[in-house]
């Protein structure tokens, strides 16, 4: 991926003008520490705003699920054919938010991309955040959510298992080490981050930072040991950010509906998580950049490369999108061409040209160095592209239930009613919540790695 | 002695549960033993151990058949009750009946939903200040007693019920010969007295037996035999040896509104709603210039049918004018055949004309004899049903309003809501000074009357039912409780009734300390005639059991009958009246009949057959007729007659005459239980005043309405998705008749 | 199971089905055989399932909302293509029974993250509600969808009180967020075999049938044991030469060249021949390979 971006990258350079610097590499090591913990001091009153704002949409989620938990899941207007709706097509939009933290973290950081270096801390934040969000949403669509743990190959008296050939199983085991080694993998990063925390923290901030800093003396030996387990977890976390997304693409995959049973759809997944979450990771860049005045390390090239790499996502997006629509069209299965006619055609229609116009075309705003250098456009245009995942998510699973095998049950009326939308407004909450508590209680740019980035720059450029 | 019925007194002391599942229970294991092929009480007392000593002849988890009667309509289907525990859990056919052969239909099924209803009346009500309050029997029935002696509330004193058979038909018969009452009116809301008397004109008995199995072809004027016809059991049944017969049976419907029947047919006919006749006439034509035909009628019949030709009945009926000889061709190569005619072409001012029409048909065919049958010899004559009729009603309402009704007893049946508007049946009923009604549900009757009493359900009652126009021998369906009474206050309209007689003939009644005990003796005196070497008490058990009591008899021919040509006439064609251009179609559902079953919830969610809609009423057009509108489907229309309008959701439906507007009967109740009220409309209310012109029953399919479109549109509660075709997949596929051999399948095991 | 069993059964669990001759020597293999030429579409069947397995009434407001809880449906359809072509319905309508296929191989089976839905060795789709976590998974694969999902707690409204008298102590009365579905009536086939098991023998054919079979007014649902080849049942699978480990009928291939896709998309089907036996099993090319044959429907064209 990397190579890719190098290459875009120097096309620009030999163009127009001289590479802008990812980071002003003079940069003090000091200045560092005193602009990173400044994003941890008491909060503006704006934020204290937003907070409670998020607290109270993640209020609604919350009494919309205890109001379908005691009623039971009628109230959501679930139904037949309908029985997914918008929890399972939300669950797989949190799910592919996740990919991008481990996209800057762990591949690039074992491709030596050092520009991620400033960026790649909140990304890993949001990869482990958008998995709990994911995870709500697991519970949420279940209609005995007091038996989740049925999915979960646990030693009982009985010697009953889980359905091993369920891609529900896979998923649940997927999405559980993903989980655990996300928020190992954001943890362990931080250690350092965590010291310096501790060294200028006083009061039970100090005993805080102290507890989680593990001891971390900066002494050769940590940092080698560090070294070396970091690029281990990073190791591990890579085929299993594959492999997430491609089981939540075998739940559909595996099952043998028209519009769903299509062996592209792993790789189609994949490359559409990394697309929204490269999109949300630009989105939360210019909140953060803006709001904790880092625009010394999120700079403009950095955020140019981030669109880069976007931009050439959603390239690959496109053309595995393609693929399907091919391979459907021009395909023997009559079943699966119908699905995709009625996908193009039928009541859901505005939202599969708005997904598609918003998927393929709207990136191409990327591939302009005026549009991508330019801060509010890039804003907006990274909250369509998620919106316009968002819709894909939609389009995959609902058409398939309106417009299925067996016509009798085909339906021509299904929205999501106000349950389903305020849990899916909640789950906007609780993420948002989350993570402004992190940004506030941990430092979101990565100090060490920033100066090892300086340090590193400075030694090539002599 | 083992005492069972509600007296007066009987209620006070309650049965003794231990007498009531001796009793059933001795009925049961006989029919278990017989034949139902499920468990018996000897195997199950060995397998199960319970903690509880069980009540005799209960033996926890194993449920036992005990036979009966279906009530539901007035087929008189034998029914067995799987009763556990002293409950009764679900309703199968009787194998033993010759009507339901072990078969049952969804209304026979929803019953026992009537049963267990949760609207049950159970106390006696009595209406004071406008309201009903509860009250007691001793009360109740000491009004009811002043009914039997002459009072100066007014002259005649009426006995209003539904059609009735078997013994209780008897009582109701031997009330104004006692003088209990000066009349008893039967009445139908969805009557075939036309049929009757154009039956009796022509074949000289008001019920013909028509074999469906013994014909080549069946040729039906919209006689819903399969769906809400007079025994869709049986008839259903005969319908499957029809078509698996080893010349497959053809099936030609036609009728303005597709039927069930309809919806089954090898070709459905769509025709100008009270055309029937003249294209029944044009059939004749046909077949009388074949020479096997032409010597079978009259020379003035033929030329009474000489007008109509190919073009004249093609442009009255609408029915493509090749299609006549066609229909007449197969009518002839598929002998023998069937003529029937249903209630489609009676309801018109000219609907005996009709009938006879379509009856002559089966002359002109010599049909009589070998597939058109007269039921055999009834061994007892007075248990014959009363099937009702509107005309008395009518004559009832005409005596109401002028006050000349002092009394009203009213028992199955609701003509506050199954009558129209013009008739001002509620507000005539108000004139009469006392009227009481026997109820299981307060319905719209019972709210205007000043005494209801609650009814046991009928698989809490004995009684005896015959059906019309049997085919298979001759049958007396016996009915009785399947378990105890679950509200201690219903009682058994027999007992009533019998009551009200030993007040007015001691002498004749005063023996039968019950209903039961009078049911019984009765049956146990009719032995002879069935199973003459038994012991009374043996022969009773054994009826019970057997839940019918069967007498093999041969079918009887047709007398023949001279008739004048006069009974076929067709009126001249009525011009379009511009202000209600479409005829209503007030159409009978199989599973709400005249809405005395909209209130079980198991049939509101059933859907209706064609449509697939729940829990509603609607309006089906044609979808040339919608486009022509402008209406789209969910679009509320008022339909609007002379005499009133009803809102009905429009549903499009190629099955029907795009010159008629159908909605179906039986919604619309404003009392009627839980499930019933509130839910639709009710077409009765808006019918015009128009009458058969030789009977004088109501024409059902005769008023023309306005439609107007409004602004509403609604979704459909229904089945059906977002398409009505199958898309290309092979969900129902069809085959060609001749494509296929049934002869070279595995013989189909038909009940 | 115990760990033991499991290893050594292990090839018995891990059988692949459908297999040819699968059923040979089990006692039973439970199957259907309707027919749509008898089927009047008079909802008696349906009936005759709310009564026998305590089928909740869900009222209009959740009928409307697609919450249905019918296992047995009685489907009508106008016309087979995708479009509409007579002005009236000359040959009638066309009525399918359509309730759980009972397949052989089903999807919703292996999509079950928890195995509430496996296969009996009766050959039974089986429902386990303890089981069932409610992730409708098994619905969401289901090409015939038949399953019906538990969306409200039905007991608390669906039998007012005495309704409730009338449930059948035999089938278990589902709670919120379990799914369901058509079951061959197994409490029947349970009762019956457990009755021929003490007096040591098999079920007999005709001895236990569903409760739409029962109440089938014109005996066009036939229900039996396929894996006694006395059974009526599996004579009329055997005339009408339907292989249930077949996802294509020979009899299909001899008579039907391949139809293109167009043609199936359209509706028009395979050429016509001469003379054609009537059973097929809907959707048999998604190898489900369901239970139930139907037998199609007939009309005759000489008027």
């Amino acid at each position: 991926m990397s190579t890719v971006v190098e290459e875009l990258d120097s096309i620009g350079e030999r163009r127009f003008e001289p590479k802008a610097k990812d980071i002003n590499e003079d940069i003090a090591w000091a200045k560092i520490n005193t602009d990173v913990l400044r994003s941890l001091e008491r909060p503006r009153p704006i934020f204290w705003v937003i907070f409670l704002s998020a607290v109270a949409l993640f209020g609604v989620g919350v009494a919309c699920e205890i109001y379908q938990y005691k009623t039971g899941l009628g109230v959501a207007e679930l139904r037949n054919p309908h029985v997914w709706g918008l929890y399972i097509s939300t669950f797989i939009f949190w799910i592919g938010m996740s990919h991008s933290g481990t996209l800057l973290s762990a591949i690039l950081h074992i491709m030596h991309a050092d520009w991620r270096k400033p960026i790649y801390r909140f990304a890993e934040a949001m990869t482990t955040f958008s998995l709990m969000t994911a995870g709500l949403f697991v519970l949420v669509h279940l209609g005995r959510v007091w038996q989740f743990y049925y999915v979960v190959a646990y030693p009982n008296e009985r010697w009953t298992w889980p359905n091993f050939s369920s891609p529900l199983v896979w998923d649940a085991t997927a999405i559980g080490s993903y989980l655990t080694t996300s928020v190992i993998f954001l943890y362990f990063g931080m250690i350092p981050d965590l010291a310096i925390c501790r060294d200028s923290a006083t009061g039970f901030r100090r005993t805080f930072y102290r507890l989680l800093s593990v001891g971390w003396q900066g002494t050769d030996r940590q940092w080698s040991n560090f070294r070396i387990t970091y690029l281990t977890i990073a190791c591990l976390l890579i085929p299993l950010a594959v492999s997430v997304h491609s089981i939540v693409a075998t739940d559909f995959a595996v099952s043998q509906q028209p519009g769903w049973h299509t062996t592209s759809f792993p790789p189609y997944f994949v490359a559409g998580a990394l697309y929204s979450g490269c999109a949300a990771i630009i989105t939360l860049f210019i909140i953060l950049r803006h709001t904790f005045r880092f625009e010394e390390y999120m700079t403009i090239p950095i955020l140019e490369k981030l669109c880069k790499l976007t931009f050439a996502i959603s390239m690959v997006w496109t053309y595995l999108n393609l693929i399907e629509y091919a391979s459907t069209w021009y395909g023997t299965d009559v079943y699966a061409k119908q699905a995709l006619i009625y996908r193009a055609t039928g009541i859901y229609r505005y939202w599969w040209w708005a997904m598609n116009f918003l998927g393929s075309v709207v990136p191409f705003a990327l591939a302009f160095k005026a549009l991508r250098t330019h801060v509010p456009t890039m804003m907006v245009v990274s909250l369509l592209l998620n919106l316009g995942m968002w819709i894909e998510r939609f389009m995959i699973v609902t058409p398939t239930f309106a417009h299925g095998y067996y016509p009798w049950t085909w339906s021509d009326v299904w929205w999501p009613n106000w349950i389903q939308i305020g849990i899916v407004a909640g789950s906007f909450g609780w993420f948002t919540l989350l993570f402004m508590l992190f940004c506030k209680i941990f430092p979101s740019v990565s100090m060490y790695e920033v100066k090892e980035m300086v340090y590193h720059r400075i030694r090539a450029r002599k | 002695m083992i005492r069972f019925g509600m007296t007066a007194n009987s209620v006070a002391s309650g049965v003794n549960r231990r007498d009531f599942l001796n009793l059933v229970g001795l009925g049961g294991t006989a029919s278990v033993l017989a034949g139902c092929g499920n468990t018996s009480i000897e195997s199950g007392v060995e397998l199960v151990q319970s903690y509880v000593q069980p009540e005799t002849f209960v033996v926890p988890g194993v449920g036992v058949y005990y036979a009966s009667t279906c009530t539901q309509c007035g087929s008189a289907c034998g029914i067995m009750g799987k009763v556990r525990e002293g409950r009764i859990l679900k309703l199968e056919g009787n194998p033993q009946s010759a009507i339901s052969g072990g078969k049952i239909c969804g209304l026979g099924q929803a019953g026992i939903q009537g049963h267990y209803s949760p609207d049950r009346l159970k106390t006696p009500m009595l209406k004071e200040n406008g309201v009903l309050k509860a009250t007691t029997w001793e009360k109740a029935m000491s009004l009811l007693s002043g009914t039997v002696s002459f009072t100066a509330q007014g002259p005649r004193r009426v006995v209003l019920t539904g059609p009735t058979s078997g013994h209780l038909q008897i009582l109701l018969k031997a009330m104004p010969q006692s003088g209990a009452a000066t009349d008893h009116v039967v009445y139908d809301s969805l009557s075939t007295a036309v049929a009757a008397s154009v039956n009796l004109k022509m074949f000289g008995v008001e019920q013909t037996v028509g074999l469906i199995d013994k014909a080549g072809l069946v040729l039906s004027f919209g006689n819903d035999f399969l769906g809400a016809g007079d025994s869709p059991v049986a008839a259903a049944r005969q319908y499957a040896r029809f078509r698996k017969a080893e010349r497959r049976g053809i099936l030609i419907q036609i009728e303005p509104k597709m039927t069930l029947t309809g919806a089954n047919a090898d070709r459905w006919v769509v025709i100008a709603p009270g055309t029937e006749g003249v294209l029944a006439l044009g059939l004749v034509r046909e077949l009388l210039q074949r020479k096997e035909f032409a010597n079978n009628l009259s020379p003035n019949l033929i030329a009474a049918v000489e007008p109509y030709n190919q073009t004249e009945v093609s442009h009255i009926t609408g029915v493509r004018g090749d299609l006549i000889p066609r229909i007449a061709a197969t009518l002839w190569e598929h002998s023998p055949s069937l003529v029937l005619a249903g209630r489609y072409p009676q309801g018109h001012a000219h609907g005996s004309h009709n009938m006879a029409a379509i009856a002559l048909l089966n002359v002109v065919l010599q049909n009589q004899g070998k597939t058109l049958w007269r039921e055999a010899e009834l061994p007892f004559p007075q248990m014959a049903p009363a099937l009702g009729n509107f005309k008395s009603l009518r004559q009832l309402n005409t005596q109401m309003a002028a006050g000349d009704v002092g009394s009203m007893l009213i028992y199955g049946t609701n003509p506050v809501y199954s009558t129209p508007d013009f008739m001002r049946f509620a507000d005539n009923l108000q004139k009469v000074p006392f009227k009481a009604a026997w109820v299981t549900e307060l319905d719209e009757t019972a709210m205007h009357c000043d005494l209801v009493l609650p009814l046991m359900s009928p698989l809490e009652d004995f009684g005896t039912h015959v059906a019309a126009a049997q085919s298979d021998g001759m049958e007396i369906s016996i009915q009785q409780p399947l378990m105890e009474k679950l509200h201690p206050e219903a009682r058994s309209f027999g007992d009533s009734l019998l009551e009200l007689l030993k007040q007015a003939k001691p002498e004749s009644y005063k023996s039968f300390p019950d209903y039961y005990a009078y049911l019984k003796s009765a049956v146990v005196n009719a032995k002879p005639a069935f199973d003459p070497k038994v012991e009374d008490e043996e022969f009773w058990e054994n009826t019970l059991s057997a839940g019918v009591l069967r007498r093999p008899a041969a079918l009887l021919p047709l007398p023949a009958i001279e008739f004048s040509a006069d009974l076929v006439r067709q009126p001249l064609r009525e011009s379009r009246d511009a202000a209600y251009p479409f005829v209503l179609i007030p159409a009978v559902r199989p599973s709400m009949r005249d809405g005395k079953a909209a209130n079980l919830s198991w049939l509101q969610e059933s859907p209706d057959p064609l449509t697939t809609v729940v829990w509603d009423s609607w309006a089906e057009i044609h979808p040339s007729t919608a486009k022509q509108l402008q209406v789209n489907e969910g679009d509320v229309l008022v339909i609007k007659s002379a005499q009133g309008s009803i809102r009905a959701k429009a549903y499009l439906i190629p099955g029907i005459h795009p010159g008629s507007v159908a909605v179906p009967i039986g919604q619309g109740h404003e009392s009627y239980g839980r499930y019933a009220t509130n839910v639709g409309v009710n077409p009765f209310k808006i019918l015009d005043p128009i009458f058969d012109e030789e009977t004088g029953e109501l024409a059902l399919y005769a008023t023309r309405v306005a439609i107007m479109k409004t602004d509403q549109n609604e979704r459909f509660t229904k089945d059906e998705g977002a398409t009505n075709l199958q898309q290309g997949r092979k969900l129902v596929a069809t085959l060609a008749a001749d494509q296929v051999d049934l002869a070279k399948e595995t013989p189909f095991v038909i009940r | 199971m115990s760990l033991d069993n499991l290893i050594s059964n292990w090839s018995k669990l891990r059988v692949r089905r459908p297999q040819v001759d699968q059923y040979k020597d089990s006692p039973y293999k439970w199957a259907m055989v309707i027919d749509l030429d008898s089927c009047t579409g008079c909802n008696a069947c349906t009936t005759a399932c709310y009564a026998e397995n305590n089928l909740p009434v869900v009222g209009k407001k959740r009928f409307l909302e697609g919450q249905a809880m019918h296992w047995l449906r009685i489907e009508r359809y106008w016309g087979e293509g995708e479009e509409s072509t007579q002005e009236f319905p000359e040959q009638g309508a066309a009525f399918l029974p359509m309730m759980c296929q009972q397949c052989e191989s089903a999807p919703c089976e292996i999509v079950c993250p928890v195995g509430a839905t496996h296969h009996t060795p009766d050959g039974l789709n089986s429902q386990v509600y303890n089981r069932c976590i409610g992730s409708r998974y098994c619905s969401a694969n289901c090409p015939y969808k038949v399953r019906y999902f538990n969306w409200y707690n039905y007991p608390e409204s669906a039998w007012p009180s005495p309704l409730e008298l009338q449930l059948s102590p035999d089938v278990t009365v589902r709670s919120k967020g379990v799914m369901e579905k058509c079951t061959f009536c197994v409490q029947r086939l349970t009762e019956a075999k457990s009755k021929a098991r003490t007096e040591k023998r098999n079920v007999q054919d005709g001895e236990v049938v569903t409760a739409c079979a029962q109440a089938c007014p014109t005996s066009a649902i036939h229900f039996g044991n396929i894996a006694d080849s006395s059974s009526t049942v599996a004579k009329m699978w055997k005339a009408q030469q339907v292989e249930l480990s077949a996802d294509k009928q020979k009899k299909d291939m001899k008579h039907e060249k391949m139809p293109a896709a167009s043609e199936v998309a359209s509706g028009v089907g395979a050429s016509v021949e001469a003379e054609k036996l009537r059973g097929y099993r809907v959707f048999e090319e998604l190898r489900t390979y369901p239970s139930v044959v139907y037998l199609e429907r007939i009309r005759s064209g000489e008027v």
